[in-house]
């Protein structure tokens, strides 16, 4: 009732914020790289390649659908540029007179200087990541407004109300929330023309959305279980239903074994899992774990009715201090597809694939980072191999320099795309005061793609960004605070 | 705890001279306040009136000399103030010489004031960062309320001998001290915010809260970031993190979590990927090294790229992606329900509709392991009429 009575106040008062902090992020970006061109020949004019396929008289292999007089194929088009001004600003406003009251939102201003569309994320202009209002107390927090819950069910972004209760003393909380769900990986809603340019069964309305959360965190470990369910208000019917666990116990100084899972109650099916032990020392961290991954569709679509199969996973990770100045670090994940339950007698691909990764890093002096590392990946689809490595220059001063490069080979396994690439470039950094920084970026991407007819089109490119970043607030010289603090509505006085 | 009076008097000591040399003209200036009436006088100022210089300094007599008075007052963190100070030591013998020079010295000799004169008089017989915690607020304001001084001048206090001992950072350390005196000889050189470089966590201190806010007290830089934390540590924090979450959370929140997991479609920069990964997402992408779709929305995201590069379907059967297997479509299945996220990155369901539909379609039944039809059609009957129309088995 006391947490009534404030909110109650709080509407009833003049919203005048006696304290604010707003970050600024703003990053442009320049790139250019070989477009494609989709053309057409009549079957007839084809001729045989040198893989025995159909290619056009001047080397492109061509695909002729079954029956049709035509076949199509991509050649080199125009160089596509583009010029993406991104912008992103982090605002937190407090002091409206009641205690524990402040508003926070976190938008982004996108906008491609072409007009080209060539950056992702640029439609619509203004997008509203979170933006609500909080009650914070020691045992309740009430939010109000768009906001983004992040569990092991995903990224759940929805505009309504969050209830959140807790006592400290058991290291019990419990949550509630609910209201009108954003899009998967989104912070759109999912009638947004923006997010549905080659889907065919978008929703006329948004989905409705309620979760739930419960929690207990101990000295020895936690628990979490959650429930999340999107109904189509439209019909009434499911987008999803889903549960989950996660938990972590430490049983000993150092040592945790983390484990949870999915399951999908609309498809009825398990979804994501994983158990990892877990051992942190100071001179050493290492993982050892397995886990399994299966796609989540909402019932919007009928991907789900396609029966996606999880694959499953043993994965582990090793990073030593070997001396003060070197550290060491591998890891390696080998994984297997379920079966998949289909006669492919004409095709065949890969049902296994693993990966793995080994890296160096020195700090010989006080201000030079080198780091050299080895990737190799191979999988269904697609595989790399590759080395990069770093040398960063970062004095005690305001600005750092870091130059880069790598060397890559990434054959697709479905496609002639075979390629050799090499990128190099080199960032910089320049900090004015812990709250103003600036950055300078270009990278070129060298690329040899190595394809058995003409359509060898390079993906060779140069980026180059440019990047400030300024904070500013009625409390002034926070950088060297820790994130925590930094974000805190007038220090913890006000929690 | 950290009393110390880390005071300005020690910075400002060491302040090179003014290039007034008082013992040069002593014989001119019998007493101190014919120049420093300030020092008497309430109102008046401390400084002399550059005029009177000039009586001898024009030129002809001596040399011109050009000065003028400082415009604004000395950075401090004192509580002195001359005319209250020597009301207050009336039963002491009060003279400018008491603290502008050391014992023995001539009348002229001045400095700027000697801090051990102060605390001779006052009864402290320890050097001055080494005095007990009772003595700071003597001379000293609190931080919150020296407004003059800068951000360089608090990162400039020194710090008193007893934080170096062993056990300074324990709770029988600075802990016990901070009980005793957190809000007056701590809080001569450290504000909120300087405990919150370390007590940052979900409960601190409640002591905390009875400092006083001053952003400039982080000048004093309590804590870096800790070692763990080097060039890789974002690719292995999570080990580190389940571990301990409460160590994570002295410094952090949930929200620096989602600086990084959130939708963010490419508005940072170093961020959730390492350098170069866009280079290599592929292989990454078709196992989902990561959940992919918790943080980039297939329509929005992939296909903008990917149809700049050929790599969306234009229609089913038109794509071309797949031309390195001349029968894809014929034994796509298993490819299909690997990896069915990266196929709809560039396909629509229309396209998989043309076949496998059992209305309109080639009746290819798309259904596989763990397909419960029954459950799923109790949950949203519509999907199943996109396949089935109206007659769904």
């Amino acid at each position: 009732m006391k947490h009534v009575v404030v909110l109650l106040v709080l509407f009833n008062s003049p919203l005048v914020a006696q304290g604010y902090r707003l970050r600024l992020d703003g990053r442009f970006q320049a790139v250019g790289y070989r477009g494609v061109q989709l053309d057409s020949i009549p079957a007839t004019d084809t001729v045989a390649g040198p893989g025995s396929g159909p290619t056009t008289p001047d080397g492109f292999a061509v695909r002729c659908p079954s029956g049709a007089p035509y076949c199509l194929f991509f050649r080199p088009g125009a160089v596509q540029r583009g010029a993406p001004f991104v912008t992103t600003a982090d605002a937190s406003l407090w002091g409206f007179g009641v205690r524990g009251v402040s508003a926070h939102a976190t938008a982004r201003a996108a906008v491609d200087f072409t007009g080209s569309d060539a950056w992702p994320g640029t439609e619509p202009a203004i997008q509203l990541l979170t933006g609500y209002v909080e009650y914070n107390a020691e045992r309740l927090t009430a939010r109000a407004g768009r906001q983004l819950n992040s569990n092991r069910l995903g990224m759940i972004g929805f505009d309504g109300a969050s209830v959140t209760a807790r006592d400290g003393r058991h290291g019990l909380d419990v949550s509630l929330y609910g209201g009108w769900g954003l899009a998967r990986g989104a912070a759109l809603p999912v009638t947004s023309p923006a997010l549905n340019p080659i889907d065919d069964f978008e929703p006329g309305k948004r989905q409705l959305l309620l979760g739930a959360e419960v929690g207990w965190s101990g000295r020895l470990g936690d628990v979490r279980a959650e429930y999340l369910r999107e109904v189509d208000p439209a019909s009434d019917y499911f987008v999803s239903e889903r549960v989950g666990v996660a938990g972590v116990a430490r049983p000993a100084a150092r040592w945790s074994l983390s484990a949870g899972a999915d399951y999908d109650l609309a498809a009825g099916w398990w979804g994501s899992a994983e158990a990892t032990l877990g051992y942190s020392a100071r001179s050493a961290t290492s993982s050892l774990g397995i886990r399994r991954y299966r796609p989540h569709f909402d019932l919007w679509t009928i991907w789900g009715a396609f029966s996606p199969v999880p694959y499953t996973a043993v994965q582990g990770q090793v990073s030593i201090r070997a001396l003060p100045q070197v550290q060491v670090r591998a890891r390696g994940e080998h994984y297997r597809f379920s079966d998949a339950d289909v006669s492919t007698p004409l095709v065949s691909v890969e049902q296994a694939g693993w990966r793995g990764e080994l890296g160096v890093t020195a700090s010989p002096a006080p201000a030079w980072t080198l780091d050299a590392g080895y990737t190799r990946e191979f999988g269904p689809g697609a595989a790399s191999v590759g080395t990069s490595a770093s040398v960063t220059y970062a004095p005690a001063g305001p600005y750092a320099i870091t130059l880069h490069g790598a060397a890559m080979d990434r054959p697709l396994e479905l496609r002639f795309s075979e390629s050799v690439l090499h990128l190099y470039g080199v960032d910089g950094r320049y900090e004015v005061n812990p709250d103003i920084r600036f950055e300078l970026g270009a990278v070129r991407y060298a690329e040899d793609r190595r394809r058995p007819d003409a359509a060898a089109i390079d993906w060779g490119q140069w980026r180059v960004t440019v990047r400030a970043v300024l904070a500013i607030g009625s409390g002034d010289d926070l950088g060297r605070l820790p994130p925590a603090v930094r974000r805190m509505p007038g220090g913890r006085a006000e929690r | 705890m950290i009393l110390s009076a880390s005071v300005l008097v020690l910075t400002l000591a060491q302040q090179p001279a003014q290039g007034f040399d008082h013992l040069k003209h002593k014989a001119l200036f019998p007493s101190c306040t014919s120049c420093h009436a300030g020092a008497a006088q309430q109102g008046a100022s401390l400084w002399p009136d550059p005029v009177s210089c000039t009586a001898c300094h024009d030129g002809t007599i001596e040399k011109a000399v050009v000065w003028r008075a400082p415009a604004a007052p000395r950075r401090s963190n004192l509580r002195f103030d001359h005319v209250e100070h020597a009301a207050k030591a009336k039963d002491q013998p009060a003279s400018c010489t008491a603290c502008h020079t050391l014992a023995g010295e001539p009348r002229m000799a001045v400095r700027e004031p000697v801090v051990q004169r102060c605390f001779d008089c006052h009864g402290i017989r320890t050097a001055h960062v080494a005095a007990p915690d009772s003595a700071c607020t003597t001379c000293h304001v609190p931080l919150a309320r020296a407004a003059s001084l800068t951000r360089a001048d608090v990162a400039g206090f020194p710090a008193p001998p007893s934080h170096a001992a062993p056990d300074f950072l324990s709770r029988s350390g600075h802990g016990a001290t901070s009980r005793q005196a957190l809000g007056t000889s701590c809080a001569t050189c450290h504000a909120r915010e300087f405990c919150y470089q370390c007590h940052a966590g979900s409960a601190p201190p409640r002591a905390i809260a009875s400092l006083a806010s001053d952003p400039r007290s982080a000048a004093i830089l309590a804590r870096a970031a800790p070692a763990s934390h080097d060039a890789n540590f974002a690719d292995r924090h999570a080990t580190v993190a389940a571990a301990s979450t409460t160590s994570c959370t002295s410094c952090h929140v949930r929200a620096d979590c989602l600086e990084c997991h959130r939708p963010s479609a490419g508005a940072r920069g170093a961020g959730y990927h390492p350098d170069g990964f866009l280079a290599r997402h592929p292989a990454s992408a078709y196992a989902r090294e990561a959940s992919c779709s918790d943080c980039h929305n297939v329509g929005s995201f992939c296909t903008s790229c990917h149809a700049r590069a050929g790599l969306v379907a234009a229609g089913v059967l038109r794509s071309g992606y797949h031309d390195a297997r001349q029968f894809f479509l014929a034994g796509h299945g298993q490819a299909a329900r690997q990896g069915l996220e990266s196929c709809v990155s560039c396909h629509a369901e229309r396209d998989c509709l043309t076949c496998h539909s059992a209305v309109g379609g080639r009746r290819f039944n798309p259904h596989g392991p763990g397909f419960d039809a029954a459950r799923m059609r109790r949950k949203n009957f519509a999907m199943c009429t996109v396949c089935h129309g109206a007659a769904v088995p």
